[in-house]
């Protein structure tokens, strides 16, 4: 028996203008940070606290990762809440503070200018913040439904405002001491609050509503992601007391089986998913996107050789090879591989939307060139092993060729993503 | 016919086909007959009133919105003088058994 619904339950798009900002603001992003990178491969044998490495780590953890989370997020939304997006003038707002904001704070950290310069930055992205977060609670507490991957998403926002408001404390203390020690002295829980409650939490939450719709898998289980969901949060809070407490660091490695058991059970997710998906062929970026899976595996890895090394100190590049593998392995591949499912679909959307009838269109996948896309993989999969290497042997040639490589995967990048946003209709 | 979709006239149903087998999914590359998203075209000959019944491979399909406005037009394309109503439903959800042969061959399955 057929129940019609006339026009109920159809998903309401969001507008592309408001999405495709932050798509070309983290492309330059990522250009700049593997520029940077290429710059200044010796921030390796330094410590992690040093100019040139903050602001490679901002420009990588705000500009590239987190202004694309941004854009799609804005774009997934009415999925993920199955409503609509709340406020396109609060998206608009987002956008234009964190877009001044991010540069200012990178060019802080560059210059190391402690003052007025970091504030500034830290202030504006803390206002781009709030606004974000304001549009997710509106969307998501104004839908009737509240799935799991809604709370994902809002308790992911949470922890972003978290992160950018500590960083701001942060960045405050450095001249008026407004925290019993040093910055310094936080960078870890700063970092943690980011990577787990923001990243990880977001990524798992999106990724495991988009992975089984890009795989056209029915594959569907709210248990496993609300187990999934709970583990990662109370890894975070688990880490944030030890570390308040000061309690020694083999309990750390608690929220660290946390989190990996979180990630294993994604792994299944996504698996799962794959076994049962209807399309047999998998198309490259959708192997990106399941390769960036694996690719959680490394940064645990990384973190816990650190956690062994560290009290000797004898190692410290080694952190350094934790926050690579995040932000240039995992963030990195999850992008370059859903940026090619999502942001061809939103132009496609904007340019073919009444046009889809009486002839063949292109498909999404048409309007951005797969050679390259392969071609960058490639390059970038290069970079990044050598790159580790580089890391692991402290050799600046290494290490060169490694950046090299990655700088030429973000020139490929954004070269598909240019032609992707330029794409013109074709006469039908 | 050899899909399984309901109608109260084969002739002009065979008519309004013709034009939705130009409508595609975008993701998946094929046409909403084939991937078995109509469920049902009715004709009121008298009213001029043509009534459909279509689904999404999933409920939060981004397409959506594209996709079912390009049903409609192309239903108006092959029934100019008529009323055109397409209706969404999600009972009885889509799944891969509403595919055609044609479709699970392109499919690869």
């Amino acid at each position: 028996m057929l129940t019609p619904m006339m026009g109920g339950g159809l998903q309401q798009t969001t507008n592309y203008r408001v999405v495709l900002p932050f798509y070309i603001f983290a492309s330059i992003s990522f250009l700049v940070a593997a520029s940077l990178l290429l710059l200044h491969t010796d921030i390796i044998q330094s410590h992690y606290f040093n100019p040139h490495t903050l602001a490679i780590t901002h420009v990588m953890a705000l500009g590239w990762g987190t202004m694309i989370i941004f854009g799609a997020s804005h774009q997934l939304l009415p999925v993920l809440v199955e409503g609509k997006l709340d406020s396109n003038l609060l998206a608009y707002l987002t956008f234009i503070f964190t877009a001044i904001g991010i540069p200012v704070l990178a060019i802080g950290f560059y210059l190391f200018h402690t003052g007025a310069l970091l504030q500034t930055g830290a202030v504006l992205i803390n206002i781009g913040v709030i606004c974000y977060l304001a549009n997710v609670f509106g969307s998501a507490f104004k839908s009737h439904t509240k799935s799991v991957h809604a709370w994902f998403m809002i308790t992911a926002s949470l922890w972003l405002f978290s992160t950018t408001f500590f960083g701001l404390l942060l960045v405050f203390n450095f001249t008026q001491f407004i925290l019993p020690d040093n910055s310094v002295a936080y960078l870890s829980i700063h970092a943690h609050l980011g990577i787990i409650g923001w990243f990880l939490l977001m990524v798992i939450g999106v990724g495991s509503r988009l992975i089984p719709m890009f795989l056209i898998s029915k594959y569907n289980n709210p248990k496993a992601l609300w187990w999934i969901f709970g583990l990662i949060n109370a890894s975070l809070i688990s880490f944030l007391i030890f570390k308040i407490a000061d309690a020694p660091v083999a309990s750390y490695y608690f929220s660290v089986l946390l989190a990996l058991a979180a990630i294993a059970l994604f792994g299944r997710h996504c698996y799962k998913a794959y076994k049962v998906r209807i399309r047999k062929n998998v198309d490259e970026q959708m192997k990106t996107s399941l390769l960036s899976v694996l690719q959680m595996l490394l940064p645990i890895l990384a973190l816990v050789t650190t956690l062994a090394l560290l009290p000797a100190d004898s190692h410290p590049n080694i952190a350094l090879l934790y926050g690579f593998c995040i932000f240039f392995g995992w963030i990195t591949a999850i992008i370059m591989g859903m940026t090619f499912k999502t942001l061809p679909f939103i132009v496609w959307n904007k340019v073919y939307h009444k046009k889809a009838h009486g002839g063949k269109t292109p498909v999404p996948k048409d309007l951005f060139s797969e050679k390259v896309y392969h071609a960058m993989l490639l390059v970038y999969l290069f970079g990044f092993i050598v790159f580790i290497s580089g890391i692991i042997t402290l050799n600046d040639i290494i290490l060169k060729t490694g950046a090299a490589a990655l700088l030429a995967a973000a020139i490929l990048y954004v070269f598909n993503t240019g032609k992707t946003l330029l794409h013109q209709p074709k006469k039908l | 016919m050899s899909l399984n979709i309901i109608t109260n006239d084969s002739e002009k149903c065979e008519i309004a086909l013709d034009g939705l087998y130009d409508v595609y999914d975008p993701e998946v590359g094929l046409n909403v007959v084939d991937l078995g998203l109509i469920y049902q075209i009715d004709f009121d000959e008298a009213e001029k009133k043509l009534d459909a019944t279509m689904t999404l491979t999933t409920q939060f399909c981004p397409m959506g919105e594209s996709i079912t406005s390009n049903v409609t037009e192309s239903l108006a394309s092959a029934y100019p003088d008529w009323q055109i109503n397409v209706n969404l439903t999600f009972e009885p959800p889509w799944d891969y058994s509403k595919i055609s042969p044609e479709g699970k061959a392109f499919l690869g399955r």
